[in-house]
């Protein structure tokens, strides 16, 4: 059960690190910090203010976007490997920001937050990320984001305002990512700067690559093997982390596309399930 | 191409024989259940922390080691289950769940970061599985619950120890506080004042530095204008030999104070005659001549071929407190241990005389020791 919610937190996260990173073709190396904004400000909320867990979480999921917008604009000129050293940078400004103020509890960090999230609770998060992404994805707003991701200088000849479009991928992603700290905080009950650092961000960058960039199904394959993978080689202790990485380095080679690729897996369900939301909209 | 699919494959499939292998392992592990009684560790075996981690995992095993040899827990073995948290909280909150759910524990000895304890703890204490963390100093760890435990000295017991040894003991009444700028040395510094408040001393100026500073002449002189008999240092041996060696150039001659971040051999080496007289309070001291310290540092060189560290001192004081008292239950139900384990009392551990407050936490006489002809010597 702790297993499944962990793995349900970080499909929430792959996913929206997918939209920014999969579908629109920005590379980010800072998502954990929105998710450490959203763990923070929801958990401040409900310990110090009191206030219900559902609002804290939306607002924490807010305070997120906001952020995204902010790193959004002033990244926007920048591409591929610049782009990514400047959400680094923004990560670790991030941290060290959590690290020095008082209200975040400092190197310490923020302890005896009320147990809120569970397998159920975190059940519904994902649904709803899922159908919110998938149906931004099926929308004009979508292939505008994969037409940045193809050709930015043909998407913006074709009349799409990338600088709007981009900003709004970056705004929308942290808002999940944001989502999925305040269910963090909220399962583990203590959060401290490390739990948002540079490595979770590269561990949510691996779980959107080994599932397949661009593309929801991958992410969810992709952080359920990611988190499962070091729980299930627990029982061979001592070489857990050797054969962990070697599964990573062997993925890659035999799947560079992705553990799902271009193969669109499609269940029966979903078929169902995505004629009924098309007739919808 | 092919050549190399061919080889993945292979080594993929190699990977999952070896998984399931090891799952057979785990299995028959399980069918001594009867007979065993199980211990799970929780920390760091891999990644920045490992060293702590690997301390507290053989500190435990020393210790379950020589129970084992004479003749168990009232007949019964005990295993050791170490489990790696990397020094990550999900990791150890998961790996806790795993111990209690998967492996069926009676008790667990960890974890050993702060941060990880206090996402570990919670489980622990929820499923009533008597923890004690060895190493977690944050505040706020025993309050977690009452199956929570703690056997290390957390940065104010000691600073207020040693403050009031200072004046009851060594008659000192004018004193100076020099700290380094981060949690430990704040702490340090926080408590020394208050304690010397309590026992009506006002610290004449209090001055402070930052880790990696060469030039501590300002605030040397500053302090020297006051003219105090003894300076408690807040921070680690470099500083504080870098230090002393300035005050003594200066013709300061004052009596340093310190905390364990001073324990380290390199103390004597960078600071050599100015470190002469130095006091200082430690959780663990392996020169001590005790019988029972000779013999756990003996076995640890032993086993491991290096010497042990503070965190493997107390992990092992934990895993013996945790076998006294799962051996004055009489049985393996946590709830029967948690009760023994909050009765301890004046347990004599090799890192002092042990009893668990009300909540939890570890009281004991914690260690002073003093530089002497360029050696450390216990003083109490």
């Amino acid at each position: 059960m702790q297993v499944l919610v962990l793995v349900f937190i970080n499909i929430i996260l792959a996913i929206s690190l997918n939209l920014v990173t999969g579908f629109t073709g920005q590379l980010s190396l800072g998502h954990a910090a929105f998710m450490g904004i959203g763990a923070y400000t929801s958990a401040i909320l409900t310990l110090k203010a009191s206030i219900p867990f559902l609002p804290a979480l939306l607002l924490g999921g807010i305070l997120a976007a906001i952020f995204g917008v902010i790193i959004g604009i002033p990244t926007l000129r920048l591409k591929g490997d610049y782009l990514a050293i400047a959400t680094l940078g923004f990560g670790e400004i991030l941290k060290i920001i959590e690290l020095n103020l008082k209200i975040t509890g400092g190197t310490v960090g923020l302890r005896g937050i009320r147990q809120e999230t569970n397998i159920w609770v975190v059940s519904v998060a994902v649904v709803i990320t899922i159908f919110i992404i998938y149906r931004i994805m099926k929308s004009r707003v979508g292939r505008s984001f994969i037409a940045i991701r193809e050709d930015e200088v043909a998407a913006e000849a074709m009349g799409i305002d990338t600088a709007k479009y981009k900003v709004l991928a970056f705004a929308v992603a942290a808002f999940f990512a944001g989502i999925a700290g305040g269910l963090f905080a909220h399962f583990y009950r203590y959060i401290n700067p490390n739990s948002f650092g540079f490595s979770r961000s590269i561990e949510i960058l691996s779980m959107v690559v080994l599932g397949g960039m661009g593309k929801i199904s991958g992410s969810i394959v992709g952080a359920a093997v990611l988190t499962a993978a070091p729980e299930l080689l627990r029982s061979i202790s001592a070489y857990r982390q050797l054969i962990y990485g070697i599964l990573l380095v062997v993925m890659m080679i035999v799947r560079p596309e992705g553990i799902l690729g271009d193969v669109d897996v499609k269940i029966p369900i979903q078929r169902k399930l995505e004629k009924l939301l098309n007739k919808n909209s | 191409m092919q050549k190399l699919r061919k080889l993945v494959w292979i080594s993929l499939l190699l990977m999952v024989v070896l998984v399931f292998t090891g799952c057979g392992q785990q299995g028959e592990t399980s069918k001594q259940d009867e007979e065993t009684i199980k211990i799970g560790t929780v920390g760091p075996l891999s990644g920045d922390t490992a060293t702590y981690g690997v301390s507290t995992k053989n500190g435990v095993e020393i210790a379950i080691e020589e129970i084992n040899n004479s003749g168990g827990i009232n007949g019964k073995k005990i295993t050791l289950i170490p489990q790696d948290s990397k020094g990550d909280q999900a990791e150890a909150a998961n790996a806790t769940q795993k111990l209690i759910s998967q492996d069926n524990v009676s008790a667990i000895i960890g974890a050993v970061l702060s941060s990880e304890t206090l996402a570990a703890a919670p489980i622990a204490n929820d499923a009533g599985i008597p923890m004690i963390s060895s190493s977690a100093t944050a505040p706020g760890v025993p309050d977690v619950g009452p199956f929570i435990f703690r056997n290390c000295i957390a940065d104010q017991v000691q600073a207020a120890q040693l403050a009031e040894y200072a004046v009851k003991e060594l008659n000192l009444d004018k004193f100076a506080v020099l700290y380094t700028k981060n949690d430990y040395g704040e702490a340090l510094k926080d408590t020394f004042v208050e304690t010397l408040k309590s026992l009506d001393k006002e610290p004449l100026v209090v001055e402070s530095y930052v880790d990696g500073d060469n030039d501590f002449s300002a605030q040397i002189t500053k302090i020297a204008a006051q003219k105090p008999q003894a300076i408690y240092v807040g921070g680690y041996y470099t500083e504080a030999a870098k230090i002393a060696q300035q005050a003594k150039q200066k013709g300061l001659e004052v009596i340093f104070l310190g905390g364990d971040g001073f324990y380290s051999p390199k103390l004597l080496e960078l600071g050599g005659d100015a470190v002469e007289g130095v006091i200082f309070t430690a959780g663990f001291y392996d020169k001590d001549p005790d019988e029972n310290v000779q013999k756990f540092v003996a076995a640890y060189k032993a086993k491991f071929n290096e010497d042990p560290d503070m965190f493997a001192a107390q992990a092992y004081d934990a895993a013996m407190i945790l076998i006294e008292a799962i051996k004055k239950a009489g049985t393996t139900d946590p709830a029967a241990i948690q009760a023994e384990l909050a009765k301890t009392k004046d347990f004599p551990g090799i890192t002092g005389k042990t009893s668990f407050t009300e909540n939890g936490d570890a009281v004991k006489d914690i260690l002073i020791l003093k530089v002497e002809n360029g050696a450390f010597k216990r003083i109490r």
